[in-house]
């Protein structure tokens, strides 16, 4: 579903990834793991060419991405996208942040983008809030919402990067369980995160990152309880308490 | 998970608010007081009196005609010019914020009186000849010259306007762009769709401001021969002593014209805060002056 062969970025003298490459089977959900500066983020948004990789290779259901002649508006309705800080569009509610990508990218007539729209966000319970600006709402709600629209654009992939770090910690069991029930229809995911719960629940593998590299990757099993590498045993040891 | 109480929709703004209400009580109570109090018991004279207005009338229509006119030409050019300018200021290519820095501080740095003179002196000159046969045939070229101070003016207001929709524009958070291109947005459609609308409504409070700067401003064309409120009434007073009409009158014209000023303003301002409340959003709250 989603490959990607020796990335490399530089931000200036920076050199954030340095040589990554994994796969994602259709169906997975990914999680990944990390101390902070270890280029998560920066590889995620590689993917879908928020940032353009100096080098490497990424491949979406067979398609070289990362190539000329292929239209970063294409790649980016094959992955969504959810952030950590939402970026819900303030001057929208949020059935028209939902519908704004399915009218202006995807030309659906509106009435059937406000139905679409509708019907996603039942799905993650907010049908009583689709007039409620991004302010109204909580940041728990705010991200559901963000979801919703992710989803809207019927992505191949769901590329999550942080979803819960900005949330108060009541509203982060309301995201997350959207986010398994996502993993449990079988959506293909990748997802920044530290939970460990749901890394345990709904991830099919943990790739543990460091230094723009990643170390390892396993089942939670294995990587949580039994990991082979010591820089991985120092960060598990640290985020498990 | 939610309280499955439908969201409710908001109240449709008050037309009036307290603030109206005392901003126009004061400036009514001062030009009361100076039209029944202290023109009639200092200066024995009537802000009432048909004989002033006959002849003053005739001056002030003509003027606030005038005034509405320069108003008219150099605000929409100056919110142009401001728009693409505050646009140009926070461009990443050079060619497109360069100049328009250098634009900004120019006409920012100058004062309108120096800048009216200078095109009144230099304007026509500026504009090439086959173009003034052209299209210009029929006015005199001081009347030109007068337009073209009334454009400086209006570029010394865009100079202000480009950096209220700078700050408008750099208000909106990177992330915004993030998920219009995340979603598939082309980059215009972000521009047209995401960051513009909320930059307009960043905009919206500081450029009323601005707006009731502009329409103050006209006034220095009467330093040029403009015929605007200003120059009319001083015309008018200039002929008091040759006419035998009485020297108080230049107290009753000058209140006329300062409180014809502030209704003008006043409406601009208060017009923009009702659009303001139009499309109010939460979230998205400019400071207001």
């Amino acid at each position: 579903m989603i490959r990607v062969e020796e990335i490399e970025k530089h931000f200036g003298a920076l050199h954030v990834l340095r040589g990554i490459t994994f796969h994602v089977e259709k169906g997975e959900a990914i999680v990944i793991i990390g101390p902070s500066g270890s280029g998560k983020s920066t590889l995620l948004r590689c993917i879908n060419l928020l940032v353009e990789p100096d080098s490497g290779k990424i491949f979406i259901d067979g398609v070289h991405v990362n190539h000329h002649g292929i239209r970063h508006e294409w790649v980016r309705q094959q992955v969504g996208m959810v952030f950590q800080s939402f970026n819900l569009f303030t001057h929208l509610t949020a059935i028209e942040n939902v519908t704004l990508g399915l009218t202006r990218v995807k030309s659906m007539p509106r009435d059937q983008a406000i139905e679409k729209a509708r019907r996603l966000l039942a799905r993650v319970g907010l049908a009583a809030k689709e007039n409620a600006y991004p302010a109204e709402l909580s940041g728990g709600q705010q991200q559901r919402v963000a979801i919703a629209r992710a989803l809207a654009m019927d992505p191949k992939a769901m590329l999550f990067d942080e979803p819960t770090s900005a949330l108060d910690p009541e509203y982060i069991r309301e995201v997350l369980d959207v986010m398994t029930a996502l993993a449990r229809e079988g959506m293909t995911m990748i997802v920044v995160t530290h939970e460990m719960g749901f890394a345990s629940n709904a991830a099919s593998r943990i790739l543990f990152m460091d230094a723009g590299k990643i170390v390892e990757e396993g089942s939670a099993e294995q990587i949580f309880h039994h990991p082979k590498e010591e820089r991985t045993r120092s960060f598990v040891s640290k985020i498990l308490r | 998970m939610e309280a499955t109480v439908a969201f409710r929709r908001r109240e449709p703004p008050k037309l009036v608010t307290v603030i109206t209400v005392v901003h126009l009580i004061e400036m009514t109570v001062a030009t009361l007081l100076m039209a029944f109090v202290v023109l009639p018991m200092i200066f024995h004279f009537s802000l009432l009196s048909s004989q002033f207005w006959q002849i003053y009338g005739r001056f002030y229509v003509t003027g606030l005609f005038g005034t509405f006119f320069y108003v008219a030409v150099t605000l929409p050019l100056s919110v142009v010019l401001g728009f693409f300018m505050g646009w140009a200021r926070v461009s990443r290519i050079r060619i497109f914020s360069w100049p328009a820095s250098l634009y900004v501080n120019v006409f920012r740095g100058l004062p309108p009186l120096i800048l009216v003179i200078f095109a009144s002196l230099f304007g026509t000159s500026l504009v090439p000849q086959p173009i003034l046969d052209r299209f210009f045939a029929g006015f005199r070229r001081g009347d030109i010259a007068v337009g073209i101070a009334a454009i400086a003016i209006g570029m010394h207001s865009s100079a202000y306007q480009a950096e209220i929709f700078r700050a408008g524009f750099q208000s909106v958070p990177k992330g915004q762009v993030d998920a219009a291109q995340a979603l598939g947005l082309r980059p215009w459609q972000g521009m047209r769709h995401v960051v513009l609308p909320q930059t307009f409504r960043l905009s919206l409070p500081p450029l009323g401001n601005e707006f009731a700067v502009l329409i103050k401003d006209t006034s220095i064309l009467a330093g040029i021969a403009g015929t605007e409120l200003v120059a009319k009434s001083r015309d008018l007073l200039g002929i008091l002593p040759a006419n035998g009409l009485p020297i108080v009158w230049i107290f009753a014209v000058w209140t006329v014209v300062a409180f014809t000023y502030f209704v003008l303003t006043y409406s601009v301002t208060r017009g923009l805060r009702l659009l303001e409340q139009k499309f109010h959003t939460p979230g998205l709250e400019a400071i207001s002056l």
